[in-house]
């Protein structure tokens, strides 16, 4: 049984270093819009818009 | 049936493009033809590619614009008050009216390819809001140019950065707070775990210490909202179900210090940290899913949004375009045709013919000459007017209006809902059976023993079921209805609609398609349509533009009008080729000479007769209710099945809305801005399909889907609901009297109260997904 004095902190440890992730990320808003990225993810990054050709004055 | 090529809206008169008639692209309307050919014309042609392999979102046309240059936007005055600078950028919100699916996001967030100045564009579906950021080379005036362009009305959010941060903090706060009851409620099942097999000594120590250690900051941060409610109800002398919470969750931890204290192996907190876990976390799914309708408040600005032309100075005729919350009583505007009235106010030059509907539900346009007063929210259908503005903003009729469904809001989130009903009891019952088992102990002598059953009874009908069962049930039929395109904005429509006893439905729009048609169109004339489109595109009376609509995919060739006049309230005349044509009296006369002749009338919807029928077998009486005039609504009421007493017509928005008070249980479905008010003040509100905004924002469901059918669903779907929740409040009571018996029998051991909470929660839970059988049979 030995073997705790190792295991046991290292599952600590683990649980430890996920939840901080998830303090962390949900700090930084990374769950704050749950709906628009699977849908953004959808898309194709490509510019299928030929760009010359939509060249618009910004004024 | 055909479906228009932008919106997927059911086509019911096809609009051509007139070069592209080879390929026969229907529209539903000129808006999206608009749409459509803008985006051919920037090279977004892929919209319908992506369209066509994406599921819709929610089902809305795009949003026809008055062309408004939006220069307002750029004023100093309002960028302070609505964007946000970061660093060299601005940043500006819009709220856009008519997103509905993945390639209306991938349209919005392509600006910066489409528009010079500009460095970013997000969109978060959920809310149709897009977040823009530009740099010194760009304008918010473009920028909402481009989006009325593609079909989508931008309304700019004011910068309440307070409080939409507050929100976004709140959120993620809830988030946290869940994410550590998680993670403790997880570990601390090893180690609870390990303790019932039996670990002891050294071990059984080390690992109630770390019980101890997980269980502190979900008794303390991760369930801080329970004690907060329940210290809020208390003060206020309300009972809550945090109340019991709370206290099931203070004695649990005090007995779980007691019990590692004294040396009893068992202690609760494995228990009651899965149970903070399970309850915020069901609280959570079913706030998320409310959310996701339109909230009413902030409703007022909605309907500022378009510019105005102000005088500034009247006698040479000048105009600028300002927002209309720059206008004051007794400034001068010009009010072009098709544009909506900002103010209210007084005609002080030009003749015009105003549409009211939005206000009224009167489908006949008004006419006004000068000393007439006009209403914001009406729109300018025939030439420009001067008006002299008497009332903006929440004084006009339009803000009193919106003021109304705000209050109706307000005052009906005060409903007592159902746990908060039952746990009044609940509490009071759990307590008093506490203080008999301790007095019952007490008398046989005992008073340790006395004050540990007692303890343990009150954490073992811990609500944890009950507090479980009510918010699992309502988030699961929600979240199925919204995917049925029904969407809820609050859970007490579920238990309203179940006690339903009258529906009452708006006639316009609701049980009609809400757009005049032309109907039993006979000539023996080839060229009659020439003639008709010819003629009537020249006036903008609505039976004008249904005739307009009808003609003009049948029209061969244009001809020349000459002598052209429009009769009020008759209908229009002209020469053509030299003969004399009149359209008027649902005929067209070639020289006094019937040549043609044809109906219009506002169809009856397809499915309008089977949904009145439903809702009648299903026990509930169906009223019609519309601002038309009797003999309409009474043709209507015929065909579509609802009885002639059940009619009431000629309402105002401010009557309907007393006629439907007078009836209790009443669930009331419209969409037209005339409606906002009572939508707002019956039990359940419910905005069907193409609803006006205010409409959506005022009830509490609304359809993503045509028709009435939907109601029919909501009908069943709330019955079955209330159904499966009193099948787990039986649950939960059944669990709670046993252990209550057993409590009272001596039974009870901290190992058996481990064991029971966690196995109601259990049974409520498969109670929940199983559902019912006719649920089941709705979520095919």
């Amino acid at each position: 049984m030995e073997i705790m004095i190792i295991l046991l902190p290292l599952a600590l440890f683990l649980g430890g270093v996920f939840l901080a992730a998830f303090i962390w990320s949900a700090r930084k808003g990374q769950y704050d819009d749950l709906e628009t990225p699977r849908f953004r993810m959808l898309l194709d990054d490509e510019n299928k818009v030929n760009k010359t050709t939509i060249v618009k004055d910004g004024k | 049936m055909t479906l228009c090529t932008h919106c997927d809206e059911v086509v019911l008169v096809g609009h051509f493009n007139r070069e592209d008639e080879a390929k026969l692209r229907p529209f539903c309307c000129f808006g999206c033809q608009t749409v459509f050919n803008t985006l051919h014309e920037i090279g977004l042609d892929s919209y319908y590619e992506i369209k066509k392999n994406s599921a819709i979102y929610k089902r809305r046309s795009p949003v026809e614009s008055g062309g408004s240059e939006f220069k307002y936007i750029d004023d100093p005055e309002f960028l302070t008050e609505f964007s946000y600078s970061t660093g060299q950028h601005l940043t500006m919100e819009f709220y856009l009216e008519g997103i509905h699916c993945l390639a209306c996001l991938w349209l919005v967030e392509k600006l910066p390819v489409i528009l010079k100045g500009v460095v970013s564009s997000k969109l978060d579906i959920e809310r149709s809001v897009a977040t823009v950021v530009i740099d010194s080379s760009g304008q918010f005036s473009q920028v909402a140019k481009e989006f009325s362009r593609l079909g989508y009305r931008p309304h700019p959010l004011k910068n309440s950065q307070d409080s939409q941060a507050l929100k976004i903090k709140e959120e993620r706060s809830s988030l946290l707070r869940i994410g550590v009851a998680g993670a403790s409620a997880g570990n601390i099942m090893i180690y609870a775990v390990s303790l019932y097999a039996g670990a002891a000594d050294r071990y059984a120590e080390i690992f109630n210490g770390l019980t101890i250690l997980f269980a502190l900051p979900v008794l303390t941060y991760s369930a801080y909202p329970f004690y907060k409610n329940a210290w809020n109800a208390i003060r206020n002398k309300t009972l809550s179900i945090d109340i019991p919470i709370s206290l099931a969750l203070v004695i649990g931890a005090f007995m779980g210090f007691y019990n590692v204290f004294v040396g009893i192996q068992e202690n609760y907190f494995d228990s009651l940290c899965t149970l903070v876990f399970l309850l915020l976390i069901s609280r959570y799914f079913l706030q998320k899913i409310q959310e996701r309708g339109l909230a009413a408040k902030d409703l007022h600005f909605f309907y500022l949004n378009d510019s105005v032309l102000k005088a500034s100075n009247i006698e040479l005729n000048e105009f600028v375009e300002v927002h209309p919350k720059f206008l004051k009583t007794g400034d001068i505007i010009k009010v072009m045709p098709n544009d909506f009235l900002a103010a209210d106010g007084k005609v002080i030059k030009g003749i015009s013919k105003m549409n009211r509907a939005f206000l009224t539900g009167e489908s006949k346009p008004v006419s006004v000459e000068v000393g007439d007063e006009v209403f914001s929210g009406s729109q300018n259908l025939f030439q420009e007017i001067i008006v002299e503005v008497s009332k903006t903003g929440k004084d006009t009729r339009l803000g009193q209006i919106l003021k109304n469904v705000e209050n109706g809001w307000s005052h009906r989130s005060h409903l007592i809902d159902l746990t908060s009903r039952i746990s009044k009891y609940f509490t009071l019952t759990v307590c008093l059976l506490a203080i008999s088992l301790f007095l019952f102990r007490f008398m046989q002598g005992d008073v340790k023993i006395a004050f540990e059953q007692a303890l343990t009874l009150l954490i073992v009908t811990c609500p944890c079921a009950l507090a479980l069962s009510i918010p699992l049930t309502f988030t699961r039929s929600l979240s199925k209805a919204s995917k049925l395109g029904i969407i809820i904005k609050n859970d007490s429509v579920l238990e309203k609609t179940s006690k339903l006893k009258n529906v009452f439905i708006d006639k316009t729009g609701t049980l009609t398609h809400g757009k005049l048609q032309i109907l039993d169109f006979e000539t023996s004339s080839h060229n009659v349509f020439d003639i008709i489109y010819a003629l009537e595109s020249l006036s903008s009376h609505p039976v004008a533009m249904a005739l307009v609509e009808y003609s003009k995919p049948r029209c061969q060739n244009t001809v020349k009008i000459s002598n052209y006049e429009e009769r009020l309230g008759v209908g229009v005349q002209g020469e053509i080729g030299g003969h004399f044509y009149e359209i008027k009296d649902g005929g067209v006369f070639e020289n006094s000479q019937k040549i043609a002749s044809f109906k219009v009338e506002d169809s009856i919807r397809e499915d309008s007769k089977k949904s009145v029928r439903d809702l009648t077998l299903s026990g509930l009486s169906v009223h019609i209710l519309s601002g038309d005039n009797a003999e309409v609504v009474q043709r209507t009421a015929n065909q579509v099945g609802i009885r002639p007493e059940n009619t009431h017509f000629g309402l105002t928005p401010e009557m309907k809305s007393s006629e439907v008070a007078k009836y209790p249980h009443s669930l009331m479905v419209g969409d037209g801005a005339n409606d906002a008010i009572v939508l707002s003040e019956a039990d359940v509100g419910v905005a069907v399909l193409g609803a006006m905004d205010i409409s959506l924002r005022a009830a509490e469901v609304y359809l993503t889907t045509p028709g009435l059918n939907p109601v029919v669903t909501i009908v069943t779907l709330s019955k079955e609901t209330m159904k499966v929740i009193r099948r787990n409040l039986l649950l939960s009571l059944g669990y709670n009297s046993l252990s209550v018996a057993a409590a009272f029998m001596g039974l009870i051991s901290p190992l058996v109260a481990a064991i029971i909470m966690p196995l109601s929660s259990l049974t409520v839970l498969v109670s929940t997904l199983v559902g019912t059988k006719k649920m089941r049979a709705l979520w095919k």
